[in-house]
């Protein structure tokens, strides 16, 4: 049976408003790990439009509520060198994702916070994740998480990718920041 | 799209042009006006095509304009400079926030293993245990002993050598020339032979054991061990490779000094490989010597250890610049994989007869004419004297010279002299003392032209020379004030 075109359009509008995260992160930090234990099952890789560069996304389940997750390929800054870091400045910038999770190797921070720095310069809606905490623990250190956020004025989630430690936290805060926005009128 | 406040701030310049850039903007952008005009400084193509589609004319050519001004401007490319002040903030953010906790307890055993090595009251026993196992007793006493025997003297010296002598003689008429090629120093009977069979299986050993301990993970912890103490001679734990290595071939060792990461590091490391670090063969010369006096051997090492440490701190002191930080990654301690020892073997190996092989050609040609101009009779009357400062017959500097070109001979030299009752107990813990700290020998000595250039290896060679005999004429002065007598 067809759908009527109302049905179809009011359908249309809810995927359209199903808040979207992004992952963003520098090779090697641990993000498609994260991405797995974020999404579970729901997921699909297709090549980005035009190239051969894969992009993952995925649903997230929380609290009732769906939230779609995509996973960038790698990039070290907002300013592109190789194919893998246009596509995922590309989809930074076409797919106006509600959320931008800058997934880090916590103990390689000094590294890791110029695309941080420059995510928050570009006015996306940034949350810092510092994964691999618990090599970061092995290394002797530790981070100071509520001055590293009153510094940079976003949120800040520690997170170990492999034992899903942290995972929770992280999806809460994605569930307060966006659950309300996924009633409000669609941005764009 | 509203634009933040800025979390952190450029050079004044590049501050000013992106806020001029900021207020010229009109489009809407999937970007903030800040970053655009970021982007837009440092050339990136897709930005300019994007502004190009919703900014008039005038303000493309005024963009561009304040661009350009400010490449001229400035003696660095803009990415360079606006990349190099957010390094700069984020090494700094990263610092504030960080702290060093304790590390946490092992919990795997391999971890415990890991935890042993590094921890100083353990390791450095594990250390000692280390070394006299995999280097005393594998490399030094199976491989440098038995296995060279073998090769050296058996397959060689009974087969080989004779054969090709026998070619040589009867296919060469000019008698130069068959020195040249196998005369007692020849390119063959020396060069050749030093190079396959006495230098080859040693360092087979020693690559051996290198790889096993790099495979398991002990390098790495080791570095951390003695890290410490290498700061205090203008060194870090990195310097562990080189100077590990040096026990096996100083001339690769010497070549290994690239990973150290500045200059003055080379010069200290390579000065210390010199000076004190016994190569394989040395080693093998000197237990020779010393096997007979348990007591020799110990205050031969007390006096390596002594002037390591002197001469390291006093680089240190000396050659302008300061210890680097050292970081590490610490891999976890595991069994080694056989297959990746001996690949590393393998290449270490291969490596090892591209780069120092035909040095030790050059050396029996530069030993032949040496000996054909007369050139070495008169090095030998300036060494004689110098050895008999210390004592010494007269005899013992043609072993001095010799054994800077082929160890072995030295060796058998010195050896001979003690059966005739010439050197005493004392006599040799001295020799063994003025030959290791003196220059290993002319390949490495020629490694160190190549690598440090001419003016800090002749630098070096001095050094290493009055510190030999300075330290060889204390030593006997020494020996006689405290009546020790080897013997």
């Amino acid at each position: 049976m067809a759908l009527a075109p109302s049905e179809l359009m009011r359908r249309q509008t809810q995927v359209w408003r199903r808040p979207s995260v992004l992952l963003v992160g520098s090779p090697n930090v641990g993000k498609s790990v994260l991405f797995h234990k974020l999404t579970g099952r729901y997921v699909t890789v297709s090549n980005y439009p035009g190239t051969t560069v894969e992009v993952s996304r995925g649903r997230m389940r929380h609290r009732g509520r769906e939230f779609e997750i995509i996973d960038s390929p790698g990039m070290y800054s907002l300013m592109p060198i190789t194919d893998e870091e246009r596509v995922a400045r590309r989809i930074l910038l076409q797919e106006h994702p509600d959320l931008v999770l800058h997934v880090v190797d916590a103990k390689n921070l000094a590294r890791m916070l110029p695309l941080t720095v420059q995510l928050i310069e570009s006015g996306a809606p940034v949350v810092l994740v510092l994964n691999m905490m618990d090599e970061l623990e092995r290394a002797g250190l530790s981070i100071h998480i509520e001055a590293l956020q009153q510094q940079l004025g976003v949120p800040v989630v520690p997170t170990v990718g492999l034992t899903g430690e942290g995972i929770d936290a992280l999806k809460e805060l994605i569930y307060e920041r966006l659950a309300a926005d996924a009633d409000l009128p669609a941005r764009g | 799209m509203n634009d933040l406040p800025p979390t952190l701030t450029y050079p004044p310049a590049v501050e000013q042009a992106v806020e001029h850039i900021q207020t010229l903007l009109r489009g809407d952008y999937p970007l903030s006006y800040r970053t655009l005009a970021l982007l837009l400084l440092q050339d990136d193509p897709e930005i300019w095509d994007e502004i190009s589609a919703q900014e008039s004319p005038h303000t493309i050519a005024q963009i561009r304009q304040l661009k350009e001004q400010l490449e001229r401007a400035g003696d660095t490319p803009l990415a360079w400079q606006i990349e190099h002040q957010r390094q700069l903030w984020s090494q700094q953010l990263a610092a504030q926030v960080t702290h060093a906790t304790t590390p946490p307890r092992p919990s795997t055993f391999a971890e415990w293993v890991g935890w042993l090595c590094m921890n100083p009251w353990t390791g450095f026993p594990i250390l000692a245990l280390v070394l006299y196992f995999g280097l005393y007793q594998f490399v030094g006493i199976f491989g440098a002993g038995t296995v060279v025997e073998l090769i050296e003297e058996g397959l060689f010296g009974e087969y080989i050598n004779p054969f090709v002598e026998r070619i040589v003689r009867a296919t060469v008429p000019w008698q130069p020339i068959q020195e040249l090629l196998v005369g007692e120093y020849g390119v063959w009977t020396l060069g050749v032979t030093y190079a396959i069979a006495l230098i080859l299986p040693i360092v087979t050993f020693f690559f051996l054991v290198f790889a096993i301990l790099e495979d398991t993970g002990y390098l790495p912890r080791l570095a951390m061990l003695i890290d410490r103490a290498f700061k205090a001679l203008g060194l870090n734990g990195r310097a562990v490779i080189p100077i590990v290595l040096g026990f096996g071939c100083d001339t690769m060792a010497t070549v290994v000094t690239r990973v150290l990461e500045t200059r003055r590091e080379r010069v200290i490391a390579t000065l210390l490989l010199t000076l004190t670090i016994p190569c394989s063969a040395q080693l093998g010369v000197v237990l020779a010597l010393l096997s007979a006096y348990p007591l020799g051997l110990a205050i031969w090492a007390g006096v390596l250890v002594v002037v390591f440490l002197l001469a390291g701190w006093l680089a240190a002191q000396i050659l302008p610049g300061r210890a680097m930080p050292f970081y590490m990654e610490i891999p976890p301690m595991r069994l080694p994989s056989l297959s990746n020892v001996l690949l590393k073997t393998l290449a270490r190996l291969q490596w090892y007869f591209l780069e120092v092989l035909p040095l030790f050609l050059i050396a029996s040609v530069l030993i032949w004419v040496g000996q054909l101009t007369g050139l070495f009779d008169l090095v030998l009357r300036v060494l004689t004297p110098l050895t008999q400062l210390l004592g010494l017959p007269a005899e013992t500097s043609v072993a001095f010279l010799f054994g800077f070109f082929r160890r072995d001979y030295g060796a058998a030299g010195l050896y001979n002299l003690h059966e005739k009752g010439a050197l005493s107990g004392n006599d040799m813990l001295i020799t063994a003392v003025v030959l290791t700290l003196f220059v290993p020998c002319v390949a490495q000595f020629l490694v160190t032209i190549k690598e440090r250039g001419w003016k800090t290896a002749l630098a070096m060679f001095a050094i290493a020379m009055t510190t030999a005999f300075g330290v060889g004429f204390a030593l006997s002065r020494l020996l006689n004030v405290w009546g020790v007598q080897l013997g």
